[in-house]
């Protein structure tokens, strides 16, 4: 699946652009893919971002990083483009001036202090006033108490910070953010949020990548998801949330009397498919809290005594590959 | 301007590292050291011939190629370029930056190395035009070495060792045997340069004209080769 199921009315739009726009999306990515060597990363992605927060939700190694890469204009697109404010954003250095990047591997200079950092990078931006524009993010970024201790003693969530006052500086309209959340302890967590919702209200389009369904959850207007390098979903996050829900699920049982178990689950209305395999019964259910609240019932009324129930199929990993099969 | 200063400060800081400065400073101390111990000892040898084999043939390339290799490449390396990089920048800027500040600070490391062991070990006359030769020829020759170097980080991840390659392998075997290739070795065409400024260089040095020209074009097509690979800079790694 490469379009995208929903067009909800947050910052995400549908994949093709209107005919004709009074003014171009924030971030446009036209049929992106980038590949090394044999292998896809990025595969025929579509989208176009506004104003607000965007989760971009996926595994591990499903092509986040180089999604964001692409758009921050640090990678080449194999195929397709993407447009930063109507403009390509590959070799195109002026649209920094619009766009803050903080980026997940990559180290910061641990040789300078926090404020140093700051610094460094509001002159790089050519600001009129570096240094007033580097304590106004650093306080931003609540590390006014670490501004003059060096990045080395940091810890990651600090650094996390500290990438982010960087990023802020110039008071970018455009915000990518490569696992924001990695290493921060739930204070940081929660004021980075808050702090991210603050500025999606001011009008800035903020694009931020998690593995975590809760961090999207939590934070983001609209979701983008990834799989495999494929755009698996984008819209609303509730309709996905509903998607990812009511999709079909396996679980396995192991109890006192499985085939008897199977044979009064089949006649369940929300089970449609029970077998019997390696001492267990494997039952395929449309509607997880219906068959949730069912099975105990069933079980006490032909009194069958459960020993365990397990679902196979609840890993962010297969709710993904679900939503790139449907 | 204004964007030069940070990158001039921030490339500067990076490469003055507590390890890498000692190593720096061990290096020009060598023949500074050989040159005290032979005055000590009462010896006269030709500066020329020393300046030659010790500064000329070995400190300066080897300064060069690690300050040259890791005024950018170390920071690809770790990451922190991507900074650099994320700024409304022209990226010739950043590699020129990279390139004047590892070579004013390779210059400001060989030359000061030149002159010591040249008062210390020049008896004859003309020891003041050996030592003012080789330093300008170390000074254009060493940035050379460091364009090529900072160009060679900017295309691979192991330029330190390629660079190492050229200057004992090329450089110290190869273009001394095969009379046709001396025009590709920047120890040739520095060698050349002292000789037109004065300075006894043994064998039969590339002329003048000859020795410019491959400087010359050496710190030209490094840096826009530099150029030409910044503006495509690309992020490592990524899921």
């Amino acid at each position: 699946m490469t379009s995208t199921p929903f067009q909800g009315s947050g910052p995400l739009s549908p994949t093709t652009p209107a005919p004709a726009p009074t003014r171009a999306p924030a971030l446009e990515v036209d049929h992106v893919s980038r590949w090394y060597g044999n292998v896809v990363a990025v595969n025929d992605i579509s989208f176009s971002l506004g104003p607000g927060v965007t989760g971009l939700l996926g595994p591990n190694g499903a092509g986040k990083s180089t999604l964001l890469h692409l758009m921050a204009g640090l990678l080449a697109p194999s195929a397709g483009q993407v447009l930063v404010e109507g403009a390509s954003a590959w070799r195109r250095p002026e649209m920094y001036r619009h766009i803050g990047l903080v980026p997940e591997r990559e180290a910061v200079h641990m040789y300078l202090t926090g404020l140093e950092f700051a610094r460094l990078n509001a002159r790089l931006q050519g600001l009129d006033d570096p240094e007033a524009a580097a304590a106004r993010a650093i306080a931003t970024v609540d590390l006014i108490d670490a501004a003059d201790r060096r990045i080395g003693t940091y810890s990651k969530g600090m650094r996390q910070r500290a990438k982010l006052a960087g990023a802020l500086v110039h008071d970018p309209t455009i915000l990518l953010l490569d696992e924001p959340f990695n290493g921060m302890d739930p204070r940081q967590r929660l004021h980075m949020m808050a702090l991210l919702r603050s500025m999606a209200a001011e009008g800035r389009t903020i694009l931020f990548s998690s593995h975590i369904l809760e961090e999207v959850e939590r934070l983001a207007d609209s979701v983008l998801v990834v799989y495999a390098g494929r755009l698996a979903a984008a819209g609303d996050f509730r309709s996905i949330r509903r998607l990812m829900t009511d999709r079909p699920h396996t679980f396995t049982v192991r109890s006192s009397d499985d085939r008897r178990l199977a044979s009064a689950l089949i006649g369940d209305a929300a089970v449609f498919g029970a077998e019997l395999a390696d001492g267990r019964v494997a039952i395929r259910t449309a509607d997880y809290d219906a068959f949730t609240r069912a099975l105990p019932q069933v079980a006490k009324t032909i009194g069958v005594t459960l020993f365990e129930v397990r679902p196979t199929d609840d890993s962010l990993e297969s709710v993904f590959s679900y939503l790139v099969r449907r | 301007m204004t964007v030069m200063a940070p990158l001039i400060e921030v490339t500067l800081r990076g490469l003055l590292g507590r390890r890498r400065t000692l190593l720096l400073v061990l290096l020009v101390s060598v023949p500074v050291l050989i040159a005290l111990l032979v005055r000590v000892t009462g010896g006269r040898p030709d500066a020329d011939r020393v300046l030659d084999t010790l500064v000329v043939r070995t400190v300066m390339p080897l300064v060069a190629l690690i300050v040259g290799t890791a005024a950018i490449g170390s920071e690809i390396e770790d990451g922190t370029a991507v900074f650099l990089m994320i700024k409304p920048i022209d990226r010739w800027r950043i590699g020129l930056s990279k390139i004047v500040v590892a070579a004013g600070l390779t210059a400001v490391l060989v030359v000061p190395s030149v002159v010591l062991t040249g008062v210390l070990i020049g008896s004859r006359n003309d020891t003041a035009t050996s030592v003012v030769g080789f330093s300008l020829a170390c000074l254009v020759g060493g940035s050379a070495y460091v364009a090529a170097f900072v160009a060679l980080s900017v295309f691979t991840s192991r330029a330190l060792l390629v660079g190492l390659a050229y200057v004992l392998i090329w450089e110290g075997v190869l273009a001394g045997l095969l009379e046709g290739t001396r025009f590709l070795s920047i120890r040739q065409a520095t060698l050349g340069l002292a000789a037109a400024l004065g300075v006894k260089v043994p064998g039969d040095p590339l002329g003048p004209a000859t020795s410019v020209a491959v400087l010359g074009t050496v710190l030209v097509g490094a840096f826009l080769l530099t150029n030409w690979r910044l503006a495509r800079f690309e992020i490592r790694g990524g899921d």
